[in-house]
């Protein structure tokens, strides 16, 4: 799957996950700030591609 | 499970010949690879169209490396073996071919294991403990395959050939891998090691030297002579019994009661579908009248914080209080830790603040998972 979108989750001015969509899908992922989460790296690794950013609403 | 596996051992062993070293190498199972029976599919047990792709998709634990060759569906099967008391296998089944792959296309079938759980094989010491791998395997593309191991930490592998000699037969394979003396495996919860069954690839990964002995990474020596399976839709491959465990000789296959079993897959995977279009989540409470958090706690402790991963859709899911609900479309995960997680829903929900209920399913199409996987 193609991921369509990354989100920052704020709660109280914070930001606590990244919520995950992908295109043509309505599976979503949810992402804890957390080193060994295997999903929080490739969100790592995705951001830094060129052209790729992440969406923040703000808090 | 360990009373278990302590007890099949004292029945091998002389009343009058019970010494502290004969238990000095005792592990909780013998099998390294989870799920070696196929027997477990939170997921689901049918996925089809799987292209370009590197996820978990039917059987807990086997994770699908494809790149760009053919298209497949991945099943759990319920042909097996016969005689060897297996219910169920893994199925690759070609649904689009693939008869000239390019140079960097591979698919491979893999599972990653911890660190942690890997150090009494005293890898990268002078007593390194070579590791065997069983399991039965069936196809009917005849020839020869590729079974890796693979060190992350290192990034080292070592590469050992089995042939497939009849087609559509069931076939136990036997494959030992010496010790490596060099590079041991990091003491943590991450992936140390990945047990990979070859089933094509480019010349990326075949136009080199099999990698028979433990080595430094090397793309062109890890699928030398690995036939295509990609190459008809005529073609499919089956596997079970998967068993991975020190030492140089295969022991009699470890089968594990249901309950371990899972318990070991939720270490990674914990799925809570629907009880047709109800069934319970967890418990809620409106954090403010127009959010509400829903707390719910893990059967076992998850390897580390875990994703939150569900389906999407218009009134999947809806919090029941004292006279009412609110239906609503999706979560987003709050907090996790390794044996609970706080979900936090602020669309399509409004009541009291401090008002308490139960998240339920409002739907057959939802789920929600926790994913730790490595």
């Amino acid at each position: 799957m193609e991921i369509d979108k990354i989100t920052k989750i704020y709660f109280e001015g914070k930001v606590v996950s990244y919520d995950i969509t992908y295109i043509d899908s309505n599976f979503k992922k949810s992402v804890p700030i957390n080193e060994a989460n295997t999903d929080y790296q490739a969100i790592q690794e995705w951001a830094a591609i060129d052209g790729n950013n992440i969406t923040d609403p703000g808090a | 499970m360990a009373i278990t596996r302590i007890g099949n051992i004292a029945n091998t062993i002389p009343d009058d010949s019970i010494q502290n070293a004969k238990f000095s190498n005792i592990v909780q199972s013998k099998n390294i690879i989870i799920n070696g029976g196929m027997d477990l599919a939170q997921r689901g047990t049918s996925q089809a169209s799987i292209t370009s792709d590197n996820a978990i998709h039917t059987l807990d634990r086997y994770r699908t490396r494809l790149t760009t060759l053919g298209t497949w569906t991945q099943s759990q099967s319920t042909t097996v073996p016969s005689g060897q008391g297996f219910a169920t296998s893994l199925k690759m089944d070609c649904t689009s071919a693939d008869a000239s792959p390019a140079a960097g296309d591979r698919l491979f079938i893999t599972q990653r294991i911890e660190g942690q759980n890997l150090q009494y094989l005293k890898k990268g010491t002078s007593n390194a403990q070579s590791l065997t791998l069983s399991f039965w395997v069936r196809s009917n593309k005849t020839g020869t395959y590729i079974c890796e191991l693979y060190d992350q930490n290192n990034s080292r592998h070592i590469n050992k050939s089995y042939t497939i000699s009849v087609a559509d037969t069931w076939e136990k394979k036997t494959i030992t891998y010496d010790g490596d003396t060099t590079g041991a495996f990091t003491n943590d919860n991450g992936n140390s090691l990945e047990c990979a069954w070859w089933l094509g690839a480019g010349t990326t990964y075949t136009s080199g030297t099999l990698q028979t002995s433990w080595g430094s990474g090397t793309n062109a020596n890890r699928a030398v002579g690995q036939v295509n399976l990609a190459d008809s839709t005529s073609n499919d491959w089956y596997i079970t019994g998967v068993q991975l465990e020190a030492g140089s000789v295969a022991s009699d296959f470890e089968f594990l009661p249901v309950d371990v079993n899972l318990q070991r897959c939720q270490r990674y995977y914990y799925r809570i579908n629907p009880n047709s279009t109800s069934g319970s989540i967890g418990s809620a409470a409106y954090y403010i009248s127009t959010a509400v958090f829903t707390m719910l706690e893990f059967p076992t402790s998850m390897r580390t914080s875990p994703s939150l991963e569900l389906a999407t859709g218009t009134n999947y899911y809806n919090i029941n209080r004292n006279g009412d609900n609110d239906q609503f479309n999706d979560f987003s995960l709050n907090t996790s830790n390794i044996d609970s997680a706080h979900l936090y829903t602020d669309s399509n929900v409004s009541s009291t603040a401090g008002f308490a209920g139960r998240t339920r399913f409002n739907s057959a199409s939802g789920y929600v998972a926790f994913s730790a996987e490595l």
